[in-house]
């Protein structure tokens, strides 16, 4: 069952619960204060990146998302029946995401990609994935500690959209694959049935 | 020709699902636009998200001391009142006719929703389960973009060496970080 599935059988069990004409409206004002108490929580880890903020180019991200490590060692708890998500979730200090839709726009994007790369070059991050193509560009990062995994960075820029994505915490690939694989929702195509 | 409904429309469209008041053909017509618009599914999730949120908030009863302040305030004002009050006096004379303490008491709930709210983010507090649920909600949507983003440069890599890679695109980035790990290993050996 994917995420839209698993919505529309939330909503049918919970029907009637509460109007949700204002609902759109005010999720980032509750979000707000959180999100920044985070990311501050965050910032002295070897595995953070700081983002250039864009949103004074392309308005508010359409994806913010800001996950510390205790919710995230929580979420793992409840994911028993899933010990490779479970396992990794424990290691895991935080998951960052900003997407900013950019309409054909790319160029504050782009310039902010190339800074953060020199920023992680300089920071002795090892670049993994390496795009180039017209305006489709996309870099992979991960920050190692000898055997370990501290950090990985993902930014993309496509036509579209500006993906900044930034996972902190002891990881290992293979099982950060297989949990893409467990929490898989197609955000491109979501099924509602 | 149907024309498209605009975002008043979907919102209502979204509020009805959530109520379980939207019939079969509304959510079809819903399943069909959020299928090609990512922010229309989004905003589907995000509601969804905060209605559970909302239907979990706890109310607190507030601690008795206060509770006797506050029943105590209409005896109090009214003796104020007696003492104050002369014949034709103002309304302010009259003051403790007003349910100034019932606004009073209305308003505790809501303090302590919002305080308990700043405890729940702020404060070493347990996470409540919707908020666990949100928190799963959204790692889901960012393991989603790590995912696509994967997929597009798995398919970049897969194109630069003539399509001979068939793993997953996932696997792909994957398995090129596992490369640097393991060479990395080596190096510090």
């Amino acid at each position: 069952m994917n995420a839209f599935s698993r919505v529309v059988e939330g909503a049918k069990a919970s029907a009637g619960k509460a109007a949700l004409a204002f609902t759109l409206g005010i999720t980032l004002s509750f979000a707000a204060s959180p999100l920044a108490a985070q990311e501050d929580a965050l910032k002295d880890l070897p595995g953070y990146v700081d983002f250039a903020e864009l949103s004074g180019v392309y308005g508010e991200p359409k994806v913010m998302i800001n996950l510390g490590g205790s919710i995230l060692r929580f979420v793992g708890g409840m994911t028993k029946d899933d010990p490779e998500s479970a396992a990794l979730l424990q290691q895991l200090k935080g998951v960052r995401i900003n997407v900013y839709s950019i309409e054909g726009q790319p160029e504050a994007a782009l310039k902010s990609l190339k800074d953060t790369k020199s920023l992680l070059q300089d920071a002795r991050w090892e670049p993994i994935v390496q795009v180039n193509d017209d305006g489709d560009q996309a870099q992979v990062f991960v920050k190692l500690n000898g055997e370990t995994m501290e950090g990985l960075t993902v930014m993309a820029v496509d036509e579209e959209e500006a993906v900044f994505i930034n996972i902190i915490g002891q990881m290992d690939p293979a099982q950060l694959s297989q949990v893409m694989d467990n929490f898989d929702v197609d955000i491109d195509g979501i099924d509602i049935n | 020709m149907t024309e498209k409904p605009d975002f008043d429309d979907w919102e209502e469209q979204i509020n009805a699902l959530l109520d379980g008041e939207l019939d079969d053909a509304g959510a079809g017509r819903l399943k069909a636009a959020a299928g090609e618009d990512h922010q229309l599914s989004q905003a589907i999730i995000e509601a969804y998200q905060l209605q559970r949120a909302l239907a979990n908030i706890p109310t607190e009863r507030a601690p008795d001391s206060l509770r006797r302040k506050l029943a105590a305030i209409p005896a109090l004002e009214a003796r104020r009142g007696a003492r104050q009050q002369k014949p034709g006096g103002g309304w302010w004379q009259q003051s403790w006719q007003v349910p100034r303490w019932a606004a009073a008491m209305a308003a505790i709930p809501l303090v302590l929703v919002a305080v308990n709210q700043t405890t729940d983010w702020l404060g070493p507090k347990e996470p409540s389960a919707a908020e666990i649920a949100q928190a799963q909600q959204e790692l889901a949507v960012a393991l989603s973009y790590l995912g696509k983003v994967s997929r597009r440069t798995g398919l970049e890599i897969g194109d630069t060496v003539n399509h001979e890679m068939h793993k997953t695109v996932n696997e792909n980035m994957m398995q090129a970080i596992h490369e640097e790990l393991e060479f990395n290993k080596e190096r510090e050996l």
